[in-house]
This record gives structure tokens, sequence and C-alpha cells, in this order.
């Protein structure tokens, strides 16, 4: 399949004062991270709050540009684009964001949210704009009358669909999901991901999945890559990542994650303490803290990701 | 004699359109080791039930019921002065969002020392040393450090943990926890389900669990009620649950789990929870129900036997299977 982006030791640093005095900060919110994603495929970012996920997405996404690495996207590297060839990439990544409620202007009906793109980006007249709406609010399942009315109208799924529309309408290649789901109840959150899944067949769309849930991603990714405060330490298929997890930080997060059925018997692995503050990041492998199977070596020198039991680990102690 | 004895629980609210009945003849009853859980999605009235009982409803609430007892105490005549004094001693609860339920203008230790000073009459001194047994108690690191700390300074979890201890500090015989650990990461989120159950044990108390996701069900709870558009439409232990729902809400939300799909297309319920002003005439899930029948959209269906989990259905499942009721019709 084709590659449609190519990440390589993507970092993202930022800057913060922490106080009136003190000295400016450095927090590394992304620390190096590769990977590819392909039309059609899914490639799945799991990690808990602060580990990075989002940041990635406003990379991606370009919102914010990357402090080191590099970001090809259909072979156009982004940091030495000119600024029509930016223009031209920016409509092809689009992103859906968690909260329907927030990413929808209350004061826009959805025709006119779903248009905005086509006026802003094409050359299109009127009734072609109107009828490009039309389908694509027919493709997504919302119905006809739906396109004067106001988001307030409509509920969590359905929001979530218009959402979904907009980020569509410009036919990009590839969309960044940013926990699209985690705000939705279980029976309209299956809605949802159903309509993903049909969309990506028929439009060969990449995804990049950010979510904490793994049932979900489970269901929908074709790799997972697990991130742990800026760094990838585990990127694997799906097939491998489930059946044998071997960074210690994915078979805690695996064991953590309750399961619905009551007859399983499974080992937990609880974690001690929380993730620790970014700003002041552990020495050698960011995960030494709250390994169980941390040793001397992972206090002084972080892992290398390297091939191990056919994916990418970062950790000493996966032989 | 159950803890927490509820009968045909309804509360409604009066709004500028009518009253909303947002919880419709519910039934629990919790014993003193119990831990029950109650499971829906938004806007089923799971929260709603369990404020009724604490007494924390707005005015605009109409709470009626044919029994409602805690600890032998009738919860619907008892006087405000009584309800403040024995009530929000014995029974205590925490909340979804640790971040907002704490004040953030004073710091931990005064938070939990106004609860001990309030129930007991505890001096600073004694406040003190039990507020640190109590912060131990929840797992906290440094207890006496962490007095001082303002909720700002507290993550997510430890929030949720200094929520805890706060409601541990009256004693309390039942402990109401809504969505607990929602807004947590899954890693924080085993540690304070461990933490909640560890203490149920330790201090002898019922514990209710209010929850939307079925993993947290399936790992903690020994029985389960569903509730639906304000009904409740399952009552099960939760093994029974899991292996054979009878309500076919109950399967339907079971099979719509990722994790509990075989092929890439998921099972989903279509449509939408009925809202405030299209209640049915009939059953409240006929509409998405894929074993309705004419009958049931237009007749109220009755409870089933506690072998069919007292399933609120014309038609209960069986093995996945529907199966008539004598005498339902």
């Amino acid at each position: 399949m084709s590659v449609v982006l190519e990440a390589r030791d993507l970092t993202r640093d930022y800057k913060v004062r922490r106080g009136m005095f003190a000295p400016e900060a450095t927090v590394h919110a992304l620390a190096g991270v590769s990977f590819d994603l392909e039309a059609g495929k899914t490639l799945a970012v799991v990690g808990e709050s602060g580990s990075g996920k989002s940041t990635l997405a406003r990379l991606l996404t370009m919102i914010e540009t990357p402090t080191a690495g590099t970001l090809r996207i259909n072979g156009i590297d982004l940091v030495h684009a000119t600024k029509a060839e930016r223009k031209t990439l920016r409509s092809e990544v689009q992103i859906v964001f968690q909260n329907p409620y927030g990413s929808l202007n209350p004061r826009q009906t959805i025709g006119a949210a779903l248009e905005e793109p086509l006026i802003v980006n094409t050359k299109l007249t009127k009734t072609e704009r109107a009828t490009a709406v039309a389908a694509m609010m027919a493709r997504v399942g919302l119905r006809p009358e739906f396109r004067d009315r106001y988001p307030h109208m409509f509920s969590g799924g359905q929001r979530q669909r218009i959402a979904i529309a907009r980020a569509l309408m410009l036919r990009p290649k590839i969309l960044v999901l940013d926990e699209p789901v985690s705000a939705l109840d279980v029976s309209i959150r299956a809605q949802v991901l159903n309509l993903l899944a049909e969309l990506q067949e028929e439009f060969g769309l990449a995804y990049l999945f950010i979510s904490h849930d793994l049932s979900v991603v489970r269901h929908i990714a074709d790799r997972v890559m697990v991130i742990y405060l800026g760094h990838a330490v585990e990127t694997a298929t799906r097939e491998q990542l489930f059946a044998s997890p071997q960074h210690p930080y994915t078979k805690a997060l695996l064991s953590a994650t309750p399961v619905a059925d009551p007859d399983a018997k499974k080992e937990r692995i609880v974690l001690q303490g929380e993730l620790p503050s970014p700003f002041d990041p552990p020495s050698g492998c960011p995960f030494h803290p709250r390994c169980p199977q941390a040793f001397d070596r992972c206090k002084a020198e972080a892992p290398p990701i390297a091939l191990k039991h056919g994916r990418d680990v970062a950790c000493w102690a996966v032989e | 004699m159950a803890l927490l004895n509820i009968r045909n629980l309804s509360v409604s609210f009066d709004t500028r359109n009518g009253a909303f009945k947002a919880v419709d003849g519910i039934d629990l009853a919790v014993e003193r080791d119990d831990v029950l859980a109650i499971v829906g999605e938004s806007g089923s009235g799971k929260s709603v039930a369990m404020l009724a009982v604490m007494g924390l409803l707005p005015w605009t609430a109409t709470v009626t019921a044919d029994r409602m007892e805690f600890d032998g105490l009738d919860l619907l005549t008892i006087s405000d002065e009584q309800r403040r004094k024995i009530v929000r001693r014995d029974v205590a609860m925490i909340f979804q969002e640790p971040m907002t339920s704490l004040n953030p203008c004073f710091t931990v230790g005064f938070q939990i020392g106004e609860t001990l000073k309030t129930h007991f009459g505890m001096d600073k001194q004694a406040q003190k040393k039990r507020s640190i047994e109590l912060l131990e108690q929840v797992g906290i690191t440094d207890p006496e450090k962490r007095l001082s700390a303002y909720p700002h300074q507290l993550s997510g979890g430890m929030s949720q943990r200094v929520m805890i201890a706060m409601a541990l500090s009256s004693e309390p015989k039942l402990l109401i926890a809504d969505e607990p650990t929602t807004a947590l990461d899954v890693t924080i989120q085993a540690q304070i389900l461990d933490l909640l159950l560890r203490l149920r044990k330790e201090n002898g108390m019922g514990l209710v669990l209010i929850t939307h996701d079925m993993g947290v069900v399936a790992e903690t709870a020994q029985r389960v009620v569903v509730q639906y558009a304000g009904q409740q439409v399952e009552m099960q232990d939760t093994r029974g649950l899991f292996r054979d729902p009878h309500h076919p809400y109950t399967a339907a939300l079971l099979a719509a789990l990722p994790e509990r799909a075989t092929g890439r297309v998921l099972p989903s319920i279509p449509g939408v929870v009925p809202g405030q002003f299209d209640r049915l005439k009939g059953c409240m899930f006929a509409p998405r129900c894929a074993f309705a029948t004419g009958h049931c959209h237009t007749v109220k269906p009755n409870r089933a036997p506690s072998e069919q989990g007292r399933a609120l259905c014309h038609t209960p499942l069986v093995h996945g299977q529907p199966v008539i009721l004598e005498g339902s019709r």
C-alpha cells in the first residue's frame, strides 16, 4: 500500500514560564516519534493524558510546526514546503475532535458548517457546493432537512457525524481522529465506529486514531503505537500487540483495561504512582520509576527503539 | 434487613414545558457488604435516583416512592435536620469530576477537617491526626505534607483519592460512587477501583457504583441494575447478566461493545434514547428493539419474574431467544 505520511523523529518542545521570575523551562511534549501512515489503514496512538497524543495531532494537522524531525505528506517535506504547497497539504489532512459539543460553531447551521471548507479552499459555484454538501450529508447518514438546523438541536452521536462530514468535505487523504468516540454512549459509539470503517473503505482514507480506550483500538486499528511521556515505547501490528505485548508499560495498560467478562481470569499489573511531571522527566528510560521490571541500566540510559519480537520496542528488559 | 431499601421510586422535574419524569418506578435493595452497579447511558436517570436518596435534588424535583428506607429510617418523612445529622454521615457520595468537587480556595487538610468537625466534633489536633490516617488509608504518599496542598496542586487521581478520604471520614455505612473513574486514565482507574473494593471490605460498607462502562461492572460488581430512559429494565447478578442478558436492551448493549465483536461491523443499536418530549405509550425501548412487535409499541410491559432478571419486557430473552411470558397479555 502507498505511504501517504511519513514522520521521522518528530519532536516538539514547548517553552513555558512557571512563575513571574522563574526561568523559562522546556517541556518535551514529543521526543522523537517515527511512523508511517498508509492509505486505507489505521494507526492507533495509545497513551494516558499528558503522553503527547494531542501534540502529535496538532503537528500532523499543521496547527503547529515540529521543533525537530521531518514530516512528509504526499512526499512533500513540510519544513521546506512553499506557502502554496502548505495550503494544498492542509486540505489533505483533516481532524475530528473529541468533544462534538465544543467543535461546532453554535451560531452556524449544519449546511453552512459543511459548506465553509469549500468556500475557503475551492472555486466551486454555489449550486455545486450545495450538491456536495447534500451528498456528504447523505453519505454520513444525516437527513437532508438537517441542513438548516443548528448544532444544539442534535445529540452527541449526530454531532460527531456532522464533524466527520465536515472533515471529509475537501476529500482529504488523511484523517486525524482525536478520541472521536470517548464522549459518546456505548450504543452510539458503535454507530460512529461503523461509519468510520465504511468511510475508510470507500475513500481509502488513512486514519491516525488517537485513543486511550484499548477495546476500541483493538477493534479499529491495523497498527498500534503506544506512547509514554512523548516517547513511542512500542509500535506493533494489532495482532502482535494484543497477543503478546512486550513493553512493561503496554502490558500494564492492557491489564488495567477492564474487560466486559466477569469470568475472564487475568493478572492485574497495578502500576504504582502517576505520570511524572513533563517539566522534570526521569533520567534514562522515562518509564523506569513506575516500571516493575526496572533495573540499574534503565535509570542511567534511555533505551533505543529496536526491532525485537517483530516489532519496535524501546526497553532494556525486552530480549 | 437491607441497608438501603427502595420500592417504586419516581422523580419528576417541573420544567417550563411540563413535568419530566427522570426516574420512573425503580426498586433497589443494597446490603451491607454489597457491590451494586447501576449501568445506563447518559439521561437514563442513574445519578438522579441516587441524588434522591441523598436528598440533594433541587426544589423543582418531586420524589415519590412506596418505600425509601435507609438502615431502618424512613427517608420520605425524615426532617431536614435528621437527614443532615444521620443520613449524610452514614451515606457518603463521590462524584465524577474530582477536580470540581473540591473547593479550590481551601487546603485539603481544611476540607477533610471540616467534615470531621461537623460529624464528630473533633478538635484541631484530633482532626489533623485522623486526616493523616485517612490519607494514608487511601494510598496517598507523604500525607502530612499533602494536608497543606490546595486542590490545583493535585493530579486527577490524587484528587479522587482525597474525595474518597473525605467520604470515608464520617465512617459511612453506604458509599455511592457516581462514575468515580470516568475522568481518569486507565492505569489510575485500576488503582482507584482496587482502592474502593479494598476499603469496602475493610470498613464493611455497601457500595453503589454508578457507571456506563460495562468493563468496570464486570470487574467490580456483584449485582447489576440496567437503566434505560429512567426505567429499570433489568436486574441480575453480574455473571448472569453477561452470560445471558434477558432484556433486549442489555443484550444489544453488550453486543455493541467492541471487545465482544467478532466481525469488522459492530452490531449497533439504531436510533437514540427517547427525549423529554417523545416518551412513548408502550415500551420505551420498542423503537430501537430488534424483537419489538406491534404489541410493544402500544402496551407498557410488566416486570418478568426474577428468573428472567426482572426484565421490563413483554418477551424477555432466554439465551438470545424471546419467550412469551404467561399472563403477560
